[in-house]
Formats: C-alpha cells, sequence, structure tokens
C-alpha cells in the first residue's frame, strides 16, 4: 500500500452563517470557476451551525477576512491511501472502514490528532504539517510513503522522529471507548458527483442550495422536526466533484446529471460531538471507524469545524447505533 | 470545459471510405471523389479531390466521452460509447434493423459507482471484450472489462434498490464486469497489447503505466511518469508505446519498461491528440489544442534500446492540413498512405495527405535517385542526342576519358586530347603543350646528360625572364627586296619558346614551313596564313589563302582577302592602310583581322594582335616572343599569365609550365570544371619535388583515385596507380601485408626477398618450375613447412596443379597477363575469419559454386562476409 503526502498545504476555516453573504463572491469562484484561481482543493460543508472551508492556500487569498471567519491555527497536509491500483480482492469494505486499521488506529495510538474528509471519490486524511514527522515515522511500517512534489511522486523518508508517546499497548484489542454523544438524524443521504462539463448547467441550482438553504422556501414546507438535519457538502479536489447532500435535494437535479451508483445506496448519518470537538482531541474517528470496521461496515466520515460525521448505509444504521452504543456503555 | 464538445474523428476499420465524427452526436460519412455521380449535391468537400456524404446521425447517446468503433467486420458499424456517467452503451449508424447488430444495440454496461467514462478498447482478438477506462470512485474499480454478449442478471440489481438507475427494466443492462482492474484510482486511457491480447496497459491517475495480464490480475508491471495520456501502441513495431502529459510525449519501448526511450521536444500547450500512422513505419502525429497544425516525427530508424546511450535522430515537421482553422481532431486513413482527415470545432473537414519526404541520392555516375513514399525514380542523363556532348556533366566525360586510357599516352603525349574526345581547345591546347615540353626535354636530356636542366616544364614566363643576349634584326619580306621596318627579336631563349608554342621544331634555325604545311593538313588556312605572313612571308600567305579557297569546301572570300594582302603598302597614309585599318574590325575570322592589324600597326605597338582573345594563346605568345623587345615581352608575359590563372584557361599552361603558377592555373580549371582527371595527369608530368607534394595536387589525384573507385574502375584505378608509381616513385606504398611462419613467426616474404634479384614478395611463390630456384614449401627461416591448401593438401609453395602457364616452357616469355595470373593462383589467401585458407586460384574456383569454407565441417560462410567480394568491377579489362 502507497501513502500518498499531497502537496496542498490547507487550512481549515468556518464561516457563520449569519456571515456567509461576505464570503459568497469567493466561494463561487472555487466552486464554479476552477480555472480563475489555482486552487485545487476546495471544500464546503454546510451544518446547521456554520459552514467548514477546507481549502489550499491558493484558494485561501480568494476569501475575505472578516470577524465571521475563524480559521483553525494549523496548516494541514492531505494524506491519501492508494491500493497501488493491484489487488482485486480486497473490494468490500469503503471507505474509512478500509483504512480505520491501518491509518486511523495508529495515529490515534500516537496521539495524533486528524481531520477526515470522504468524497465521493476518495478519502482524505488531513494531518497537521507540524506533525509530519510523527505521522511517517508512525505509518512508514505499513505503508510506502511517497511525497507528492509538482504533481509527481517521490519516496518520503522517515526521519525516526517520535512525539514522546510510546505506543499504547491497547494489543488486546480493548475497544476504544466512545467519550462524545452520537446522535443519528432522520434524513438520508446520498453521496454523489457529476461531470464537471455539466457543472455549469446545474451551478444556479448549486448556488441555490448552499447558500439559500435558510430560506423560506425550504423551511416553509416542512417545519424544523428534530429528527431532521440541513446537511450539504461540496468539494472540488484535483479537478473532481464530490457532493454529498440529503435525499431530498438530489430530487431537484435534473435526471442523469448526478452520479448515482448501480444499486442506488443511501447513507444515514451519524453526527458526533455534543459539545465543539476543536481541533486537538485525537481518537474521535478512531472511536467510530474501528467498530465500523470491525463490524464490515462500510462508512464516510467527514469533520467539520466543530462536530464530526459519519455516513452508513441506511441498512446498517441499527446496528451500527448498537455497536457504538455498545462501546459508549463500556467506556463510562 | 463550457465550450462545449469538440468533435473527434474516428475511420471505420473495414471500410476505408466511412468515417464518424461525434461530438454530441454521431455522424457517419461517406468520402468519395468529389464531383462523381455517387456525391451527390449537399456533398461536403474536403479536398480538390474528395467530399463526403453524410449517411447517417445517431443523437441516441448524450453525455459522450469516448467512443470506440468495434474491430471486426461483423456487425459493421457497431459503436461503443462511454459516457459521462461511465455507462457504455452499444449503438450503430446506418444500419438497417436485421443483423446481428440488433440484439447488441441498445445494450448498456453500468458501473457500481457512476462516473467518467474516459477511454474505451475493444479487444483486438476477443473481440467480446471491451475494456473501459472509468475515473476514480473511493470504492470501485477504474478498469471494467465487460463482455458485449454477456447476458442481463437480474439478481444483481435487487428490485427494492432500483431507485436513482432509470431503464433497467429495457432487459439491456449489463452490470457485472468480466474483468475488474484498479483500485482507487482512474484510468485516464489504456490500451490492449497487440502482442498478447490477454495483456492490458493502463495510464492512471496516480501516476503511473502499468501492464496487467488477465489471467493473473494481482501481477502487474508498472512505472511511475506524468505522461499518462492517451496510451497508443506503434502498429508496426508492437513494443514501443506512445503516451503523453500536457505537451510531451514519451516513447516506451515495452521490453525495457522503466523508463521511457526519449521524449519529444515539450510543446507549450497541452496535447489533445497522439497517433501512430498505421500505414507508414514510424510516424507519429501529435496535435496540441487551439492549434492549426500537427507536428509529424518520423523516427524510422531509431534505435531501440540497444542503442540506449545514443540521442536517437527524429526528423520533426510540422503540416498545416487547413490554412485558417484550428484543428479540433484528426485521424490517420486506415489503409491510404499518409492520408487522414481532420475537423475544426465548427466541423469543417478536412482530407488530407502528408507529404512524404522526399530523399534523394546521386549514383557515382550521374544518375540520380529520389524515393518518395513507396515509390522509388530514377533519372539518368539522356544519352541520346550526340548534339550535346559538349553540355555532358563532367564525371560522364570522365568516365568515357578514362574508358578511352585518356592520359595513359606517355609517349605521343599530344594524343591523349584525341582519347579526351578531341572537341576541346583547351585540352589540345594543354597536351600539345605538354609534348612539346616533353620533347624537349629529351632533346636537352640527350645534349647534356649530366646537367638536367631546372628550365623543363617552367613554361614561357620562366623562360623569357631570363632572356639574354636578344639580337634584334630587320628583314626583308620575303621575295622582295623591300626593308621592313619591323624588328624582329631573337634570342636562344626566345627560340626555345617558339619550340614550344610549336611554330618551330627542333634545331638553332627558325624555319616555320613544318608548321605551315601541317596546318595547311588539318586546314586551318586563316592560321596558317597569319603564322606565315608574321614571318614576313606574304607571298606564302597569298599562296595558302589561294589554296584555302581552292580547296574542298573552301571559302572563297579568302582569295578577296588574298587580293588584299597582295595590296599591302608600307606606305604610311595610303589609302590601303587607311581602309585595311578600318575594315579589318568587320572581319569575323579573328586570324584575318590580326594579319592586317600587324601590318597596319605601327611597329611595336601589337595591341590589336596581341589582346585578340580569339587567337590561340600559343600563337599570340609566339608572336610576341618575336616581334617584342626585351621591356615589352615579360610584361605582356606576366599580364596574360595572370588572365590564363584569372579564368583557368588550361591554354595558360603554356606560360606557367608545371610549376606553382601552374598548380594556381589548375586550381581555378579545377574550380571551374571539377576536371581533377586533367589535372592528376598533368601535374603527374611535373617535378616530383614541388608540384607533387603541393597538396592541392595530392588532392586532386587522390580525388581522381576515389572517383574511379566508386565507379567500380578498379582496373582504371590500378593502371593510375601504376602510371602515377612510374612519375612519381615515393607515392608507390609500401607492402601492407606480410605472412609470417606459424612456428617462427619470421616473415616468409622477408626471407624471400633478402635473395638478390627477386622481386617483392608473393610473385617468386611458385615459381618452382625453374631449377635455379628453391622450391618454397617451407619457412625460409626455420625450415618447418607452410600451411597446406585446403583444396589440394598441398603445402604452400607447391604450383598450382591444374593451372597451365608455370611450366619451363613459358620461363622465357614476358610476364603476360595469363602468367601474371597464373602467379596469382599459386598465391595463398585465407578466410580472416575462419583462418582456413589456400591457393589463390582453388579458392577462387571453388567459392565460385561454394559459400561455405572448403574445410570439413567448417560453416563459416567466408565469401559472404567480404563485403565487396560480390560487387563487379564495372570496367572488365
Amino acid at each position: 500500500m502507497e501513502l500518498h503526502i499531497l502537496e496542498h498545504s490547507l487550512k481549515v476555516a468556518s464561516i457563520a452563517k449569519e456571515g456567509i453573504q461576505i464570503c459568497t463572491h469567493g466561494l463561487i469562484k472555487l466552486a464554479f470557476l476552477p480555472s480563475k484561481t489555482r486552487c485545487k482543493f476546495f471544500s464546503l460543508t454546510e451544518t446547521p451551525e456554520d459552514y467548514t472551508i477546507i481549502v489550499d492556500e491558493d484558494g485561501f487569498k480568494e476569501l475575505p477576512e472578516s470577524e465571521y471567519l475563524s480559521v483553525a491555527e494549523a496548516t494541514w497536509l492531505a494524506l491519501n491511501v492508494v491500493s497501488g491500483g493491484g489487488n482485486a480482492t480486497s473490494s468490500q469494505p469503503i471507505g474509512v472502514t478500509k483504512i480505520a486499521k491501518s491509518v486511523i488506529a495508529p495515529l490515534a495510538d500516537h496521539n495524533i490528532s486528524v481531520f477526515m474528509l470522504s468524497t465521493y471519490q476518495t478519502d482524505f486524511i488531513l494531518v497537521r504539517e507540524r506533525d509530519l514527522p510523527m505521522v511517517m515515522h508512525t505509518l512508514s511500517s505499513e505503508f510506502t510513503l511517497l511525497r507528492v512534489v509538482n504533481g509527481e511522486a517521490v519516496a518520503a523518508n522517515s526521519t525516526g522522529v517520535t512525539n514522546g508517546f510510546v505506543k499504547p499497548k491497547l494489543g488486546n484489542h480493548l475497544p476504544r471507548p466512545i467519550i462524545h454523544p452520537l446522535s443519528s438524524p432522520s434524513n438520508m443521504f446520498c453521496v454523489t458527483s457529476l461531470d464537471p462539463d455539466t457543472l455549469p448547467s446545474v451551478a444556479t441550482l448549486l448556488m441555490d442550495v448552499m447558500f439559500y438553504s435558510g430560506g423560506a422556501k425550504e423551511t416553509g414546507g416542512q417545519s424544523e422536526d428534530s429528527g431532521h438535519i440541513r446537511f450539504f457538502s461540496f468539494s472540488l479536489i484535483e479537478g473532481y466533484i464530490s457532493l454529498v447532500m440529503d435525499e431530498q435535494t438530489t430530487r431537484r437535479f435534473p435526471n442523469n446529471v448526478l452520479f448515482t451508483s448501480a444499486s442506488g445506496e443511501l447513507w444515514k448519518m451519524v453526527r458526533i460531538g455534543g459539545q465543539p470537538l476543536g481541533f486537538d482531541e485525537c481518537g474521535i474517528v478512531a472511536q467510530i471507524s474501528e467498530p465500523l470496521a470491525t463490524a464490515d461496515i462500510p462508512a464516510y466520515y467527514i469533520s467539520t469545524f466543530k462536530f464530526d460525521h459519519a455516513l452508513v448505509p441506511e441498512e446498517n444504521i441499527q446496528s451500527v447505533i448498537g455497536a457504538l452504543r455498545t462501546n459508549e456503555s463500556t467506556g463510562q | 470545459m463550457s465550450s462545449g464538445y469538440k468533435p473527434d474523428i474516428l475511420w471505420s476499420p473495414h471500410h476505408a471510405d466511412r468515417y464518424v465524427i461525434c461530438d454530441t452526436e454521431l455522424s457517419l460519412y461517406r468520402i468519395g471523389p468529389a464531383g462523381s455521380p455517387e456525391t451527390k449535391a449537399g456533398a461536403l468537400p474536403l479536398s480538390e479531390q474528395t467530399a463526403a456524404t453524410l449517411l447517417a446521425i445517431n443523437s441516441d447517446t448524450p453525455y459522450m466521452k469516448c467512443v470506440a468503433w468495434y474491430p471486426k467486420h461483423e456487425p459493421e458499424c457497431l459503436l461503443a460509447v462511454g459516457q459521462a456517467n461511465g455507462r457504455v452503451v452499444l449503438t450503430s449508424l446506418g444500419q438497417s434493423h436485421n443483423s446481428k447488430c440488433k440484439e447488441l444495440v441498445g445494450k448498456e454496461f453500468v458501473p457500481k459507482h457512476a462516473r467518467q467514462c474516459n477511454t474505451l478498447a475493444w479487444n483486438p482478438v476477443d473481440s467480446n471484450w471491451l475494456a473501459a477506462g472509468l475515473d476514480k470512485h473511493r470504492a470501485d474499480f477504474s478498469v471494467l472489462i465487460w463482455d458485449i454478449s454477456s447476458k442481463f442478471s437480474p439478481e444483481a440489481v435487487p428490485a427494492e434498490k432500483v431507485r436513482l438507475s432509470g431503464d433497467v427494466d429495457s432487459g439491456l443492462v449489463v452490470t457485472k464486469p468480466l474483468y475488474e482492474l484498479g483500485q482507487n484510482d482512474a484510468c485516464l486511457s489504456l490500451c490492449w497489447l497487440p502482442r498478447d491480447h490477454q495483456k492490458l496497459l493502463l495510464a492512471g491517475m496516480h501516476r503511473n503505466l502499468a501492464i496487467f495480464d488477465l489471467r493473473n490480475t494481482s501481477q502487474k508491471t508498472f512505472v511511475n511518469t506524468k505522461a499518462i495520456q492517451g496510451v497508443t501502441v506503434d502498429p508496426h513495431f508492437q513494443d514501443r508505446v506512445a503516451s503523453f502529459f500536457e505537451g510531451q510525449v514519451a516513447i516506451w519501448d515495452l521490453r525495457k519498461f522503466e523508463k521511457p526511450v526519449f521524449t519529444l521536444t515539450e510543446q507549450p500547450k497541452p496535447l489533445t491528440k497522439v497517433a501512430w500512422c498505421p500505414t507508414r513505419m514510424g510516424l507519429l502525429a501529435t496535435l496540441t489544442r487551439d492549434s492549426n497544425i500537427i507536428r509529424l516525427y518520423d523516427m524510422q530508424h531509431t534505435p531501440m534500446p540497444f542503442g540506449d546511450e545514443v540521442e536517437p535522430t527524429i526528423i520533426e515537421r510540422s503540416v498545416q492540413p487547413c490554412s485558417e482553422s484550428i484543428i479540433s481532431s484528426f485521424a490517420w486513413h486506415p489503409s491510404a498512405q499518409n492520408r487522414m482527415v481532420v475537423v475544426s470545432p465548427n466541423r469543417v473537414m478536412n482530407d488530407f495527405t502528408v507529404f512524404e519526404r522526399i530523399s534523394l541520392a546521386w549514383s557515382s555516375t550521374t544518375a540520380l535517385m529520389w524515393a518518395c513514399g513507396r515509390h522509388l525514380y530514377e533519372c539518368t542523363e539522356d544519352a541520346g542526342q550526340g548534339a550535346a556532348a559538349a553540355e555532358k556533366d563532367i564525371a560522364t566525360k570522365m568516365r568515357e576519358r578514362a574508358q578511352s586510357h585518356y592520359g595513359h599516352d606517355t609517349v605521343q603525349v599530344w594524343r591523349n586530347h584525341v582519347l579526351a574526345g578531341g572537341d576541346d581547345p583547351q585540352l589540345r591546347s594543354l597536351w600539345y603543350t605538354l609534348h612539346f615540353m616533353k620533347q624537349y626535354t629529351e632533346n636537352v636530356e640527350q645534349k647534356q646528360q649530366s646537367n638536367k636542366q631546372s628550365l623543363i616544364y617552367s613554361g614561357i614566363k620562366n623562360i623569357v625572364k631570363s632572356s639574354s643576349g636578344t639580337t634584334e634584326t630587320r628583314r626583308c619580306w620575303s621575295g622582295s627586296d623591300r626593308q621592313t621596318d619591323v624588328p624582329r627579336y631573337h634570342s636562344e631563349e626566345r627560340s626555345l619558346a617558339l619550340q614550344l608554342c610549336g611554330w618551330i621544331s627542333r634545331g638553332p634555325d627558325i624555319d616555320v614551313e613544318p608548321f605551315l604545311k601541317s596546318l595547311e593538313q588539318e586546314g586551318e588556312w586563316e592560321r596558317a596564313a597569319a603564322v606565315a605572313l608574321f614571318n614576313l612571308d606574304i607571298r606564302r600567305a597569298i599562296q595558302i589563302l589561294n589554296k584555302g579557297a581552292s580547296a574542298e569546301k573552301g571559302d572563297l572570300n579568302l582569295n578577296v582577302v588574298a587580293m588584299a594582302l597582295s595590296g599591302y603598302t608600307d606606305e604610311k597614309n595610303s589609302l590601303w592602310r587607311e581602309m585595311c585599318s578600318s575594315l579589318r574590325l568587320q572581319l569575323k575570322k579573328p586570324y584575318l583581322c590580326i594579319m592586317f592589324a600587324f601590318l597596319t600597326s605601327e611597329p611595336g605597338t601589337y595591341d590589336a594582335v596581341l589582346y585578340e582573345s580569339r587567337v590561340a594563346v600559343r600563337d599570340r605568345v609566339a608572336f610576341a616572343c618575336m616581334f617584342l623587345n626585351d621591356a615589352q615581352l615579360p610584361r605582356y608575359i606576366d599580364k596574360l599569365t595572370y588572365e590564363m590563372k584569372e579564368a583557368g584557361n588550361l591554354e595558360g599552361i603554356l606560360l606557367t609550365g608545371l610549376t606553382k603558377d601552374g598548380v594556381d592555373l589548375m586550381e581555378s580549371y579545377v574550380d571551374r570544371t571539377g576536371d581533377v582527371q586533367t589535372a592528376s595527369f598533368c601535374m603527374l608530368k611535373g617535378s616530383p619535388g614541388e608540384v607533387l607534394k603541393d597538396p592541392r595536387v595530392q588532392c586532386w589525384i587522390e580525388n581522381y583515385r576515389n572517383l574511379l573507385d566508386a565507379w567500380r574502375f578498379w582496373h582504371k584505378r590500378a593502371e593510375f596507380d601504376i602510371h602515377r608509381s612510374k612519375l612519381d616513385p615515393s607515392s608507390k606504398p609500401l607492402p601492407q601485408v606480410f605472412v609470417s611462419c606459424n612456428f617462427c613467426g619470421k616473415s616468409i616474404s622477408y626471407s624471400c626477398s633478402a635473395i638478390p634479384h627477386q622481386g617483392r614478395g608473393f610473385s617468386q611463390y611458385g615459381v618452382s618450375g625453374s631449377p635455379t630456384k628453391s622450391k618454397v614449401t617451407s619457412c625460409p627461416g626455420c625450415r618447418k613447412p607452410l600451411p597446406r591448401c585446403a583444396l589440394c593438401l598441398m603445402n604452400m609453395g607447391t604450383p598450382v596443379s591444374s593451372c597451365p602457364g608455370t611450366g619451363k616452357a613459358d620461363e622465357k616469355a614476358d610476364l603476360t597477363r595469363d602468367k601474371k595470373l597464373a602467379q596469382f593462383n599459386n598465391w595463398f589467401t585465407w578466410c580472416h575469419n575462419c583462418r582456413h585458407g589456400g591457393h589463390a586460384g582453388h579458392m577462387l574456383s571453388w567459392f565460385r559454386d561454394h559459400s561455405e569454407c572448403p574445410v570439413s565441417a567448417c560453416t563459416c560462410k567466408c565469401m559472404q562476409l567480404d563485403t565487396t567480394g560480390n560487387l563487379v568491377p564495372s570496367d572488365s579489362v
């Protein structure tokens, strides 16, 4: 297995809902006019609390300075696991599940905080730039580490730095306790993508979904019942578009524009955290993904500025909740 | 991206006249000659000769990303279309709904997770297999190989999950691929390897090219590279693959897959298409975005990996199929050589044939060969017209002259101009000059054996410079007692000069009568008359003119001239003088003109004679030697010499002789004509010390020898070398091959040549009939026997048994050609490869019928190793 350390230097920011209008110009440019910027990595996730932006340095210049914009202080690097293309056998457990044991758990064991971004195409594991030597040290045994420089992957050598934490011997497969409260909204989600060529034709619709969700049209129909959550994610990373939206929103798109899986799978969300999680605590992703990996349940995982979100197949939601609750109880 | 789809173009693999343009829809065109009844109105002109007719349009498949044409004959015109959502749809164009095609058309192959289909490729052998390369998905494969004959599999899609996929109900949807390859990566391009149809070359997003074998998909060979777009296999060289990235094309050799064999020069704009020409070996066409030119790379002779370190030579060209518009895409015609159709973004099409580079080569004879495409043309000089002889190329002339032994007549030197064809006045003058010079040399040699004069071959310029003791005489006109006032000068040097001019023969007395006789014989009446006149014999001149007028085909006007001449008066102010000096300019014949110029000139001022360029140099010089004084003569000669040198006129050799001046003159002659042959033969006669050492002379000689070799005139070249070594002993080559004894290592020819009165080396071997000579079958050094001939098994040194002409009877005879040959038969020869050999004669006759070495169990193909052995001289003696 190869672990690519991508060359993007990323910023994670949050835009308060009431301040979104001052940022729309920059966001529209980043999302729909990729040829006008040098940005290669852009992600926007709307949650009920705020908008979370993950963007590289070139893209960050497009955003104005504002009191509504809060930026996590660190610079982040994206890691990407590449299976090397070859082995046709290991197919089913997809997404975060696949890398839970090989990447996320070891990083958690070494007290390295991670920030996850799953897309339609792949999973990105964001780590702080300053943690990189430690990350490389931790993962060099499992992976061929390659650093992407000017678009070409070159071998990266671990420098053998440790952060002083001795690898905790959780060896007996003691389940990682789940610390934060979980909730599961009632609506179902689609993880999808679209052809960049057709992006202009749905741009206005996407803008509507991104920025005007709080409008009367949406809220008028159905009152904010407690089980329903507003969640939308758009990312444009190295030319690939990925979308996460709830099922109702997908119906607003014309036929054949969104990429759908042949089975038409839908996903339910597990939301992690009662208080904003912050960036320093480690092991949150591991707490969720390890039980799922053990149960062989595929999952997506999207971290935002305040909370984390895992997406699991709708038919598995009960067993997921069950599995996680078990851990929760043992942890407390 | 928002500019919409750019049209691409695809040729039918089997119908040479059909192609498809695909942008938002598929349009089938037929190409035909413009203006033919088949191409009806509405046909789109593609070029001056061809036009395209639209046959069918198919707009059933939206969101097209890539198209591939089914490679087999049946069903024809079956197309696979890859869509933006990853589905692959089979469709057809212009087909009646009957054939096999029917059940396939409309069939869809749907990946588990939708994403763009980047590329499609039909397996060239197992034509049911269709490989599709898709963008990446986190949980799906990027390469799916579909079997188009597989049936709809309902169990793959549980009914309750069918929500977002639209038309599964048609029963034509296939969701289970035959093979899945490449996880968590995108496939940007792929192709099947023609060498092994189970192998697939993929180019992925994570910057690698990988070769998969479908029989064992867990194993792959791969290489990291940026060049991952548009992989395509050279149809003529199945291990050669081109791939590109942005503006750069990399050429790979699959047998040595670690790095590209080479990369082509980077283009400033990204490439959009790279295609090997299917009809021409090693020709790659590339197109960049928004460009109106197609760049061609000819790598026909590129050394493949063995010549790793050598920078390959690639000829780069660009063509502009349609001058005004940019090109959206192009496609090579599958069978017509170097032909392509290009299409512009607004679907303007153009039929275009890349013109092949023309390469041409001169043969060593005057033929010219040129090659263009698959055609080879030979042009030869038209030898039909005899009149055109003067315009013949100098190489042709030299060839002809070499065949007629030009330059080899060393006795009658003047005859060489006849051997040269006898039609070149300069050569005639040259060889006469050399003849007279030689005559004189011999004369001098006879007189004073010991003291060789250095004047010889040194030309009149030097001779008259050293002139001394000039006497002046005033003679009467012969036959009259009238005293002339024309002074005439005499000296030893002047009469030598006259000899060299050919006016007088050797001897002290100045008698031009023999010369006049010979001119009369040749019918040069005017010249003879002029020479007679200059010798102050008007009567003789008139007599000659009369003779000329009455001769066969004689010019009656000569009588008139004779009459005019007879009226000569030395009265200064006579009417005769006045009329003659003005009317003479109208005379066409130069010699007549100078006769009157002489008669009407003041003594000492003969410019009208001396600078009449139509008169032969030798005559003017002779005239000058008679009538110019010691001050005027060298000045005139110098001036004339300078003129001759400038013009490269061989008549000037008379003045310069074979000196450094002569070499200068010859240099400008060679510069003007390229006639190294004449230059070589002429200069060989010069003094060995100075002239022959001149690098220019050596250069001419070497060039002439090379020329003879190139014409395969090997015998002529040998003759020339012999001729040369006689005149220039220093040019004799030293012996280059020695035969050493196997036992003592000494040269056997060395011991041989130590015996007095025996010639060099090998000519002595085998001449064993003579009792005075010891048989040389053993090494003269150590007495051990020499090797045996592989054919007669006799020790070398014994004569060839079957060869007559070495017996006693011939011993006294001269070295005839037979004899020489017989001697060569006795010489031994061997193969440098297998080291077997024997008597040359035996070997020659053996290899006339065999190609292998005569030694049993030796399979050396000795004769074929001799590259020149199979060439035939073109001047068989």
